[in-house]
């Protein structure tokens, strides 16, 4: 019990040293114009309330403390579960209440609460009280990804604090290894390389988990996020898999009286989208057994302990795998490549249409509840300053500014994770969030409890894709958007 | 008199905080009940539907199964915390050695928090890394996966609320036994009973109160059980582990589906009260009319 305290003491230390030591890093410019801007806040506490991730903590253990060593302010962020995290938030602003001041949006819920007016424009309250801009928050310094968070006329209604894109890693050193090249090479015929379609992808993947079992090896082809009772599998296949195959926006056209099914017009269950599901279904049954139990989290988790060859992986835990060895065991082995997918795809996404994987993140926002608004635009606009994202994309990997790119400290984590900034950068255009919905949570629930059947094979995919694509629309109509 | 009004005085903070926390999101709950209402909906506001919210439940097959696997948890997760309590507790009315230390460490999962229960069964039952597969592995060559096998995963929130109970219903028991006169069990085996008939005759019958006072909370608890079973399974594999407490949660905080979701919660609170009330009438009635 000692060991613990003594360990769980050190911890405590290091976290809050570390967070001081960033802290005392951050060099911000103009200091003088935040200690008059903050001047007029003596006394003001701002809440935030966020999902306990990296980026999240950098805020809450050096944003906050530098900020309030500025400006006076004080700053409490709340860091909680991702279910917490949007309960607590809801009904706060729901209610009225007030309570937060700042609140964590996913891109997944910003329209739900674009639509139901919970946030200040963002644009429009600077615009209006010049005295609380800083002069190096820039909003045009912004990568694509705020695109997400601006209403219909380019208002920005969150501050980006994270973005990442999920990435197919596969690990370089099975890859380059001269023994499993030949292995490869005489059992398919084939150079073993990076897969570019889904067969290829396939073929490495039951190649890998083979190999494991001959070897005696704890080593699958491919990891794969197919938790049997969190949305996270339904995410994998809807976000991930099926766009691949040119199933975009969950297969529900909003255009189109929010049709789901092929029957009305939609593609939730078009023979493209079966397919997808049972490719997918295919590479669940030849990963590590764990997959079954999988979110987001364990897959990473699976690849960083070297139980899989290759999958997809959310780019804010990719940057941890390739390079943290205090919890992976196959940093400096990591490759990063775009998601396999159909042919024509990457064509038809080029030019225009769908898009090739998830691209996921976060904003700060403002709830119009606030009671703090004026302070927390101060806050808002100094996690945007370009010093400082310099210093939190080195901290915990992410990039919301264009400008950050440029900074030498990333250029060199770049090389560290196989390229991944370089995609992001060049490649990032390729992926995109999730569909533009107000009812983004409620057409999930509603339509999970099917998935959920079909991954634990209580009925078939083509049927269980009928079946949510019935439902649906029957959530849709009842919701409202669906005449 | 003057006393009467102190009472008041003092009870009034009590009785306040009661109605506030206690009443008024009661009725709030009903009242919602009778209301369509979900705020990401293309109309947010609450539309009154009348009792469209209870004809939808009865209609609806996800909630009758879910019922129908929480009945199934409450069923052996109850009567197996009442077994192992009791001869727990019987074993703790004599004295053996280590006794206090193993009533200590017997104690502690009371003081968990369901979610770390939860969080930790979820470590142990993991494949590959799960210290339970792994045994199971080892010693029966059985390969256990939660997340794939619906039995197994329904029995290890069985044994996960087991472990996490039971010694609630020893402690409960334990005050129970204690509390009993020697006077009966003195005579009972003076006139040659055995072990089997000063059980079913004298103890069970003195204790039947506290027992039934435990399995009551046991039950309404069990009934409403979300975190544990949340962060173990999510409620699958499928809908396997999707109590109604889950089906609940699931209804209201991420569907947003506050009116069905807060029909689903007065059934269920109907129900719970409908089994207690069988409960009570099976268990005590035919004591009490005994003695009339």
């Amino acid at each position: 019990m000692g060991m613990r305290h003594v360990f769980g003491a050190s911890l405590l230390s290091l976290a809050v040293a570390t967070g001081g030591a960033f802290a005392q890093e951050l060099q911000i410019g103009n200091e003088d114009w935040w200690k008059e801007a903050g001047a007029k806040f003596d006394g003001v506490t701002l809440r935030g309330v966020t999902e306990s991730t990296p980026p999240s903590n950098f805020i809450s253990d050096v944003l906050a403390p530098k900020f309030e060593e500025l400006t006076g302010i004080r700053v409490d962020v709340e860091t909680t579960s991702w279910d917490q995290m949007y309960d607590k938030a809801i009904k706060d602003m729901e209610a009225g209440t007030g309570i937060y001041d700042m609140i964590y949006i996913e891109q997944d819920i910003v329209y739900a609460y674009m639509a139901r007016n919970f946030l200040v424009d963002l644009t429009k309250a600077l615009a209006d009280k010049p005295d609380l801009k800083a002069a190096n928050y820039d909003e045009a310094n912004f990568t694509t990804f705020a695109d997400n968070f601006r209403g219909a006329n380019g208002e920005l209604y969150g501050v980006p604090m994270e973005a990442f894109i999920k990435v197919y890693l596969y690990r370089t050193d099975l890859f380059n290894d001269p023994e499993v090249q030949a292995a490869f090479k005489e059992k398919t015929g084939k150079d073993l390389a990076p897969a570019t379609n889904h067969a290829d992808y396939a073929e490495i993947a039951q190649f890998f988990t083979q190999w494991g079992k001959d070897k005696g090896l704890d080593l699958w082809g491919t990891t794969a996020q197919a938790h049997t009772g969190h949305p996270a599998s339904w995410y994998e296949f809807f976000e991930s898999v099926a766009p691949t195959y040119g199933v975009y926006n969950w297969g529900i056209d909003a255009a189109n009286n929010y049709a789901a099914s092929v029957e009305n017009g939609g593609t939730m269950n078009s023979p493209e989208s079966k397919e997808a599901l049972k490719w997918w279904l295919s590479m669940r049954d030849i990963a590590p057994p764990e997959s079954v139990q999988s979110t987001w989290t364990e897959v990473a988790t699976t690849f960083a302990a070297g139980r899989a060859a290759q999958g997809l992986v959310y780019g804010e835990n990719a940057a941890w795998i390739a390079s943290d060895e205090s919890k992976s065991k196959v940093v400096g082995n990591v490759g990063v490549a775009l998601p396999p997918m159909q042919d024509g795809i990457l064509e038809q996404v080029e030019g225009g249409t769908g898009y090739i994987g998830y691209y996921d993140g976060g904003a700060f926002g403002l709830p119009v509840t606030s009671k703090n608004q004026d302070a927390a635009l101060l806050f808002l606009q100094f996690m945007a300053l370009p010093e400082v994202q310099e210093e939190w994309a080195v901290a915990a990997p992410r990039i919301t500014l264009t400008s950050t790119y440029d900074s030498p400290k990333v250029a060199e984590l770049n090389t560290e994770l196989g390229g991944y900034y370089d995609m992001l950068k060049d490649q990032g255009y390729l992926f995109k969030g999730a569909p533009e919905y107000p009812f983004h949570a409620q057409v999930r629930e509603a339509t999970a409890p099917i998935f959920y059947d079909i991954l634990t094979g209580k009925i078939g995919p083509d049927e269980g894709l009928d079946q949510m694509a019935a439902k649906a629309e029957e959530e849709l109509t009842s919701l409202g958007y669906r005449k | 008199m003057q006393s009467r009004k102190l009472g008041w005085l003092l009870l009034a903070p009590t009785l306040a905080v009661l109605f506030l926390f206690g009443v008024v999101p009661f009725f709030y709950v009903i009242y919602v009940a009778f209301h369509q209402w979900n705020p990401f909906a293309a109309n947010p506001e609450m539309i009154f539907n009348g009792a469209d919210n209870f004809r939808q439940v009865v209609f609806d097959a996800g909630f009758l199964a879910s019922l129908g696997v929480t009945m199934a948890f409450v069923f052996f997760a109850v009567l197996t915390e009442l077994i192992i309590g009791y001869l727990l507790a019987q074993a703790f009315m004599k004295d053996f050695p280590g006794k206090a230390i193993f009533r200590t460490i017997h104690t502690l999962p009371l003081i968990m928090a369901p979610i770390i229960v939860g969080s930790i069964w979820k470590l142990m039952t993991t494949p590959s890394i799960g210290i339970i597969p792994h045994l199971l592995d080892s010693w029966f060559g059985y390969d256990l996966n939660i997340g794939q096998s619906a039995g197994a995963a329904f029995a290890i929130t069985v044994i996960m609320d087991v472990w996490h109970w039971t010694p609630l219903v020893t402690l409960t028991l334990i005050a129970a036994l204690v509390s009993l006169p020697p006077d009966p069990f003195e005579q009972a085996q003076i006139d040659g009973a055995n072990k089997r008939q000063i059980f079913w005759h004298i103890t069970l019958p003195m204790i039947a109160p506290a027992v039934v006072a435990t399995v009551f909370i046991r039950l309404m608890d069990a009934l409403r059980t979300v975190d544990e079973v949340l962060m173990l399974t999510g409620g699958g594999p499928g809908s396997a582990t999707r109590y109604v407490g889950v089906h609940i949660f699931k209804e209201v905080f991420p569907r947003t589906n506050y009116g069905y979701g807060s029909a689903v919660s007065v059934i269920v609170l109907y129900l719970t009260i409908v089994v207690c009330w069988l409960l009570y009438v099976g268990m005590l009635a035919p004591r009490n009319t005994k003695k009339g």
